[in-house]
């Protein structure tokens, strides 16, 4: 989250990776975000947020912004590194399987949908083996996996 | 009659705890309690440099991220002989003081206050009714009747719409439930509340840490830059919402959490004499009010109480081999020494050793290894850890702001002192903790606004940033208190770079499994004598084991794709 914002509150486009980056590919949520950093030129009105294994204190940027792309790992048995395009409507309509990278994930979004007034939802969802082992890095069908999801989120958001 | 209860997973947040109960005539004759904690954490620190150990440990958890930053920063400046100037320690005190107001209020509504609200029943109450109890207990605004006929209403369209959010996992309509449906609304309206301003407290993470979640921290001091008058520095704008986020904290607890938990709490005064457990409570302490190096000048005490004596105080030292030690005889580890032997964390080791049943089992070996969990003892001692545990501690020591509060709690509970000694204790003492530490970031706020006033502006020691001024070996420990307990961090560093990490945190020590003599930990025990008046739906045991605000998120633990929890994590 960074603090002055030259972008009022609900106009922002927030691209959100998450999960755990101490156990292997269930890091490459977060490794989008990084590789989205280094590619640069990104938009005003665009905000890209490491959320890492944060919970409910995720829920300021979530709300705040118009439009959200997450970005997560999952564990639904497609081959490593496959890459899933989902448009969520409720909490209950994100796969189960989204990896639990000690983020209480179900609660944030729970609470997400509760608070109403919520803004578009696009899921890229990144299939890695299970289980991951404790390791820092990732696996090559997920770094593999990584400037592929970039360039289809910089293609649908036109940058 | 004799029912084992299984309850997998325990956590209301994604976490890994699980509870077997036996159950005889009503009432748990025993527990068992198995986490898949497994700490794999020094794997990857090896070999690191000790500088950058925070920002891993950071992410070892979703919900208290920056104690374990803190932890961290501590050990090795602990190893190196580093004190942090006077801002960087108060810079530290709010960002802790923070976590705890917002943790607490999110476990209580969030995480708790669904084991004795029925949101189901809420459906049913009148917001005229509501509103007048909610006027006659405080002076928050949101109490008109048309407010709470607006949160009925968008409830009952969340769930017509087929999402279930927090109505799913309850047992609602239970006989254990006993608030009228005025005080199920009233609730149910403070945890949307609660949500919502939450998320602006947090804000003052960013504002200090640069970034959240896992803000930025350092050692030696903290990565902020005060200049009252510069755009790009921590200045006078940013500090004045510091400074009314710490007011609307205050206000907050005091309007909100507060009278809904003794509003709540008057209705279930039996849970007084319910889930009070071990007798022994373990508490690091922190918040200095001159130096981390100085336990004397902390706001939180550091201390151990046992047998419920509060006339005794006894010290506690992190580095003494004979003090902290954790045991492995009912954990899925080995030590090289033999697994009935207690190690000290400095002589750590991490050796998994699953002999446990492969999932998916009905029951667990409980004779034998049942838990991915150590078991930490203090000079041997099962010690609960935890608010209650910090605010006993603060009590006996004569802190005069808990005691009071502690007297102001009890008199309009109207239950006597040993009603701490309980599950309902458990939450209201960190009621009482949220208020008084409230309290505490705003006298913080107002030190660090008057060092910076005068000029004060340092807030990084450089002595011994640099590794060659390091000796060859060096060891540290880092202790703190996670908003759920003890925790601590203990590093050794050899040729200036990690050689060994160990973290031992509070779901360890109030979680584990039974140690070496049989004697339970904090949840074990404190299950025993709990009443269970249905044995499919054992909310009574949620109620206790919620209390203690079970958090196993610094543990390690993954699903199936069917979204259920597994138990058995592949290393290698």
């Amino acid at each position: 989250m960074t603090l002055d914002r030259s972008v009022s509150s609900k106009s922002r486009i927030l691209i959100l990776g998450i999960g755990n980056t101490l156990l292997g590919d269930e890091g490459v949520g977060v490794a989008v975000i990084d590789h989205l950093k280094t590619l640069g030129n990104i938009p005003g009105d665009v905000e890209l947020l490491d959320g890492g294994t944060g919970s409910m204190v995720l829920l300021e940027p979530m709300r705040e912004a118009r439009r959200m792309i997450l970005v997560d790992a999952t564990a639904d048995g497609s081959p490593p590194g496959t890459i899933h395009r989902l448009v969520p409507r409720f909490s209950t309509d994100f796969p189960p399987s989204l990896t639990a990278h000690d983020i209480g994930l179900r609660d944030l979004l729970d609470t997400f949908y509760l608070l109403g007034e919520t803004p578009e939802v696009v899921l890229y969802a990144i299939s890695i083996r299970f289980p991951q082992e404790i390791n820092f890095g990732l696996s090559a069908e997920a770094a593999a996996a990584v400037p592929r999801v970039a360039d289809q989120i910089r293609l649908e958001l036109g940058f | 009659m004799s029912n084992r209860i299984v309850i997998d997973p325990v956590t209301r947040i994604e976490g890994h705890l699980r509870i077997e109960a036996v159950v005889e005539n009503g009432v748990v004759k025993d527990a068992f309690s198995a986490g898949t904690m497994v700490r794999g954490i020094e794997k990857i620190l090896k070999g690191r440099d000790p500088r950058d150990a925070w920002a891993f440990t950071e992410r070892v958890c979703g919900v208290c991220t920056t104690v374990h930053a803190l932890a961290s920063c501590r050990s090795v400046e602990d190893a190196l002989g580093i004190t942090v100037p006077k801002n960087a320690e108060l810079v530290r005190n709010l960002m802790f003081c923070a976590q705890y107001v917002q943790d607490h209020v999110v476990h209580f509504y969030h995480l708790h206050a669904l084991d004795w609200v029925d949101v189901v029943s809420m459906l049913k109450a009148d917001p005229v009714a509501t509103s007048k109890l909610a006027q006659s207990l405080s002076p928050w605004p949101k109490s008109n009747p048309g407010h709470f006929a607006a949160v009925q209403k968008r409830l009952k369209s969340f769930v017509e719409s087929g999402q279930l959010g927090i109505f799913a996992n309850g047992y609602w309509g239970h006989k254990a439930y006993k608030l009228p449906p005025e005080v199920n609304l009233l609730a149910v309206s403070h945890y949307l509340d609660a949500l919502e301003w939450q998320k602006e407290l947090v804000k003052i993470h960013a504002i200090f840490g640069g970034k959240n979640p896992h803000p930025n921290y350092l050692v030696g001091g903290v990565p902020c830059s005060f200049n009252l008058e510069e755009l790009n520095a921590i200045n006078t704008e940013r500090l004045t919402h510091v400074g009314s986020l710490i007011n609307d904290a205050i206000t907050f607890v005091e309007q909100v959490y507060i009278p809904d938990l003794l509003a709540i709490a008057s209705f279930y005064k039996d849970w007084g004499a319910i889930g009070g457990g071990l007798q022994n409570y373990l508490a690091y302490g922190d918040l200095p009010t001159r130096s981390y190096g100085d336990p004397s000048s902390f706001l939180l005490p550091r201390g151990a109480i046992l047998n419920r004596n509060l006339n005794e105080i006894h010290e506690v030292n992190g580095k003494d081999a004979n003090e902290i030690k954790e045991y492995i005889s009912h954990s899925w580890y080995q030590y090289s020494g033999g697994d009935g032997v207690g190690l000290h964390p400095f002589k750590g080791e991490t050796e998994f050793n699953y002999t446990g049943p492969k999932p998916p089992y009905e029951q667990l070996d409980v004779g034998g290894k049942y838990s991915w969990l150590k078991t930490p003892r203090w000079k041997d001692h099962a010690m609960e850890v935890g608010p209650l545990s910090r605010m006993l501690v603060a009590y006996a020591k004569g802190n005069t702001d808990v005691k009071e509060l502690v007297g102001v709690v009890l008199k309009k509970l109207d239950v006597p002192v040993t009603a701490l000694f309980s599950t309902l204790g458990r939450t209201a003492a960190r009621g009482v903790e949220t208020q008084v530490v409230a309290h505490w970031m705003k006298g913080f706020f107002d030190d660090l606004i008057t060092n910076l006033k005068n000029g004060e502006t340092k807030t990084f020691n450089p002595i011994r940033w640099e590794p060659d001024t390091w000796p060859a070996t060096a060891e540290g420990v880092g202790m703190t208190e996670a908003p759920r307990g003890a925790l601590a961090h203990w590093i050794s560093i050899k040729d200036r770079v990690i050689d060994n990490y160990q973290l031992v945190v509070p779901s360890t020590w109030n979680a584990s499994p039974r140690d070496a003599k049989g004697q339970r930990s904090a949840y074990e025990e404190a299950l025993i004598g709990t009443p269970v008046a249905n044995v499919e739906q054992p909310v009574e045991i949620l109620r206790t084991i919620h209390s203690f605000d079970p958090c196993i998120a610094c543990a390690v633990h993954l699903y199936d794709p069917e979204g259920k929890q597994v138990h058995q994590i592949q290393f290698s």
